[in-house]
């Protein structure tokens, strides 16, 4: 049973999952997979012609009432085929390949561009707007959040860089890797990633993170709001740079989780915590 | 003496032994991991130093736990081949490890909704490991009687159930704690607390009693249900207290640092082959003999991939499989019982 | 040996074992039904029948083991379930059929097993311990065997390390359960002598299970028969081993002939 769910959450995700090409026509029904690619598509205005989603997808709201067809990592065939997509938008993860398929094999047409990088994200909006039909509102997007995404960078711009640790996990302690997507932000946001390179969510023993001595701990795993203050597991480390100077966070980090119109807001929570200073 | 008793002597020298050895273990265990200490600096105990912090909080309580989880899983190990006759008996086999990942999973991906504090996950995972040593020795009992065969059935369909739900809980979440839920369950035994390091302690130490306690009763039972009631053992509060003790060590081991297989099972067999079958030797020497594997593989687990981890159940699992496999074939190669 | 101890409060006229109108249903299918037997101290009974016809189930419910679910079985007097068992396991012994071990026990160590019901508390055994198992091994000729594995050793020995683990329990009453059937022909009439020995010097009780009408007419003094779950015939071996009473019990023809030394012979007869 174990191997079961180890094989799973193991398979990497896979490469541009693209079908042959979009329709040429602005298609009226779309269904998303993914709650990046929800939060994008009403970004884009194409809001009104998403039919359905998965069960993960709430943000804007109003999705909220949408059907759902399936997870983002098993959804629906059969649901999706029912909602008579024009087009099924998505990102590519290890469970919804077959589903693809699936939907290929009956004339759906599926588009699922990978956002594994950061520097991929222009490419995927545009994939994603062409996808729907609106290009021109795909490259005012990329641009919005280009900019948006600068301003914060030039805040942190020249600052040095402090040691960073993000944690997803405490017990174990699972951290944030530098070849991961949030791993990529961390870097862009002026920190030096203290977790073992290489890793995209790398298993930290812990001696090595008080070996490499931490400005800020950002943690994922210690409740909903952001909030300061170690909590006690944290606390009992007290030789670290981020216990002694009060720098602990709580994070909440669904928004920046989503490559979509939300991430520039993320991402600035994310440099205001390893930069406080930038934005007195 | 020709006929080979287990005198005193022998319990006391056989358990020196490894006691000392599991001593040397400790202490050297405590020395070795990814990061160089600056051992002038290792001994501050203000804790301003990471050198400090290095080895009083995160070495030495993973090192004492380590100890204390191998310990717990090989003696229950132990007794539950005994309880079940059965030399491939594992101490997660009768449903209470699974329960307790489940209950213990249930809190891990609940717990922002329940404001968590470190300790919801094990004390949830306990209860969950207790709940189900109550269900599956109720669902055993037939007619105020509580067979062997019946426990080791109930005991896997309720490992299977519950490990069904478990796959069930890691579709539905996000990627994320799936993720969490994942590793949880692989095991680990990273801790910075005392407190938890000292409970553990004390709750395995009511089960190891309970367990020497009845260690002659154990030869017994291992004759067969009939054989050992001819000997004067009262078969059925045996088997329940040693089904009880049995849980108790498994679920306070589960609680804190999750599934870690092959020690229960492999461990008593190589202390068999050194000092016979004979319980009330067994049971202290399958103890330090598991303390001291997994103290080793757990350091091998936390220093062989520079500042990431392997789950110590893999390393486990690594030696424990060829050896295993070893053992079997050796003992099939005798004539058969 | 030691001498075999009375047990407290125990009416020393009635028999050692009484079974009141016993009766035994594993589940719907009775397998013993309102037997009554009397065994004195210092009997030596045999107990033989047709496959199926309940002996090792009355064992079984004179060993306590099994809880008889109508009647009652007396042990010296008492009610055999009002005792508790290492009481009884002190008393009495049972050498079973056949015995699936699981661990790689030694033969010096399962014979010490039997010495269980003596141990005080959680203790080791004492040199008294010892001495007696000793000696049970010595008797049952398996001494030399002490430092072997069980699982070496041929159905035979395995058979006599475990009468000699029965024996160590020091008991008074000896229950075995066809216990020459895996014995050469030396060795099984070395443990009938060695019964009829103890039997003899020290009034140890045997009740023993036979197939083997012969033997059992040369050592035991007494032979019931079951039959379906009930007693065919109970008595002497020269009343009992008739042919017309063989033949009903066994619905077999057999032809029975007393040898020179008086002894019947029991041997079937072929079919023409």
């Amino acid at each position: 049973m174990l191997v079961a769910i180890a094989a799973l959450a193991a398979l990497p995700a896979r490469a541009d999952e693209a079908s042959p090409s979009p329709r040429p026509t602005v298609p009226a029904r779309i269904v998303s997979l993914a709650p990046s690619v929800t939060e994008t598509l009403f970004a884009l205005g194409a809001g009104p012609r998403v039919v359905a989603v998965s069960t993960f997808c709430d943000y804007p709201p109003e999705v909220r009432s949408l059907p759902k067809i399936g997870s983002f990592v098993a959804p629906s065939v059969e649901a999706i085929i029912a909602q008579r997509p024009d087009v099924v938008i998505g990102a590519p993860s290890p469970g919804n390949h077959e589903a693809a398929l699936a939907l290929e094999r009956v004339g759906i047409a599926v588009v699922a561009p990978d956002p594994e990088h950061l520097a991929a994200m222009p490419d995927v909006i545009r994939t994603i707007a062409a996808a729907a039909g609106v290009p021109d509102e795909g490259e005012r997007l990329v641009a919005r959040i280009e900019r948006e995404m600068a301003a914060v960078r030039a805040r942190v711009a020249g600052l040095p860089r402090r040691r960073v640790l993000m944690a997803v996990g405490q017990d174990p302690l699972v951290g944030v890797g530098d070849t991961s997507f949030i791993g990529e932000l961390l870097a862009e946001a002026g920190a030096t990633n203290v977790a073992p390179p290489g890793v995209p969510w790398p298993r930290i023993t812990l001696e090595y993170v008080v070996a490499r001595d931490p400005e800020v701990i950002i943690d994922t795993s210690m409740g909903t709001e952001q909030q300061s203050g170690a909590s006690g597991f944290w606390q009992r480390l007290p030789s670290l740079a981020a216990v002694r100077d009060g720098r602990v966070y709580a994070f909440r980090s669904d928004r920046i989780l989503r490559p979509g119109p939300r991430l520039p807001a993320g991402f600035e929570d994310l440099a205001r915590l390893v930069h406080p200073e930038a934005w007195r | 003496m020709a006929v080979g008793q287990l005198t005193r002597a022998r319990l006391v020298r056989v358990n020196g032994v490894l006691l000392a050895m599991l001593a040397v273990s400790v202490v050297a265990a405590a020395a070795i991991g990814p990061v160089r200490i600056d051992w002038r600096r290792a001994f501050d105990l203000s804790l301003a130093s990471p050198d400090a912090v290095i080895l009083f909080r995160t070495r030495i309580p993973r090192v004492l736990m380590a100890a204390i989880v191998g310990g717990a899983l090989a003696t229950a190990g132990a007794a539950l081949q005994a309880l079940l006759r059965n030399p491939l008996a594992d101490p997660h086999l009768l449903g209470v490890s699974s329960g307790a990942a489940l209950a213990g999973v249930c809190a891990l991906v609940l717990r922002p909704v329940l404001l968590g504090h470190t300790l919801v996950v094990p004390a949830a995972a306990f209860a969950g490991a207790l709940a189900s040593m109550w269900i599956v020795v109720g669902l055993s009992r037939v007619d105020r009687r509580l067979e062997s065969y019946t426990l080791l059935l109930v005991g896997v369909i309720y490992n299977a159930f519950a490990g069904a739900l478990l796959m069930f809980i890691n579709s539905v979440v996000d990627f994320y704690q799936a993720h969490n839920v994942l590793f949880w369950l692989m095991g680990s035994l990273g801790t910075t607390d005392y407190t938890v390091v000292g409970a553990l302690a004390l709750y395995t130490l009511v089960g190891l009693v309970m367990l020497l306690a009845r260690a002659r009763d154990l030869d017994c039972l291992s004759l067969g249900d009939d054989r050992a009631a001819e000997l004067g053992v009262r078969v059925e509060r045996a088997r329940v207290v040693t089904f009880v003790a049995a849980s108790l060590l498994v679920g306070a081991v589960v609680s804190v640092s999750g599934m870690i297989g092959f020690v229960g099972l492999v461990i008593p067999h190589l202390v068999r082959l050194r000092t016979g079958s004979d319980h009330r030797l067994l049971l202290p020497a399958s103890y330090l003999a598991g303390a001291i594997f997994l103290v080793w593989a757990d350091t091998a687990a936390r220093t062989a991939l520079g500042g990431t981890e392997m789950p110590v159940g893999v390393v486990t699992a690594l030696c424990g499989a060829p050896f295993f496999v070893y053992l079997l074939r050796r003992e099939r190669r005798r004539a058969g019982m | 040996m030691t001498v075999r101890e009375g047990t407290e409060g125990e009416d020393l006229t009635a028999p050692l074992l009484d079974l009141e109108r016993v009766s035994f249903a594993y589940g719907r299918h009775v397998a013993v039904r309102e037997l009554s037997l009397h065994v004195a101290e210092g009997e030596m009974l045999a107990i033989a029948g047709p496959n199926g016809s309940g002996k090792s189930t009355l064992l079984g419910l004179l060993s306590g083991v099994r809880r008889p679910s109508g009647g009652v079985v007396r042990l010296a007097g008492k009610d055999l379930s009002a005792y508790d068992r290492r009481t009884v396991a002190r008393t009495v012994a049972v050498v079973p059929q056949e015995s699936a071990i699981a661990f790689p026990y030694r033969v010096g160590e399962m014979v010490l097993i039997g010495r269980a019901p003596h141990l005080k508390g959680i203790g080791l055994e004492s040199a008294h311990d010892v001495a007696v198992a000793e000696d049970a091994m010595r008797r049952t000729g398996v001494l030399a065997l002490a430092d072997r594995p069980l699982g070496e050793l041929s159905g035979g020995e395995r058979q006599r390390v475990i009468v000699a683990r029965a024996l160590a329990q020091e008991p008074r009453l000896l229950l075995l359960d066809e216990p020459t059937t895996f014995l050469d022909l030396r060795h099984a009439i070395e443990i009938l002598d060695l019964l009829a020995e103890l039997n003899a010097r020290e009034r140890l009780t045997v009740v023993a299970v036979l197939h083997d009408l012969t033997i059992a007419a040369m050592y035991f003094r007494r032979i019931a028969f079951l039959k379906e779950g009930a007693l065919a015939c109970d008595g002497p071996a020269s009343e009992v081993l008739t042919e017309p009473t063989l033949r009903s019990i066994f619905d077999a023809d057999v032809r029975v002939r007393i040898d020179e030394d008086g002894l019947p012979l029991v041997r079937p007869r072929r079919r023409p």
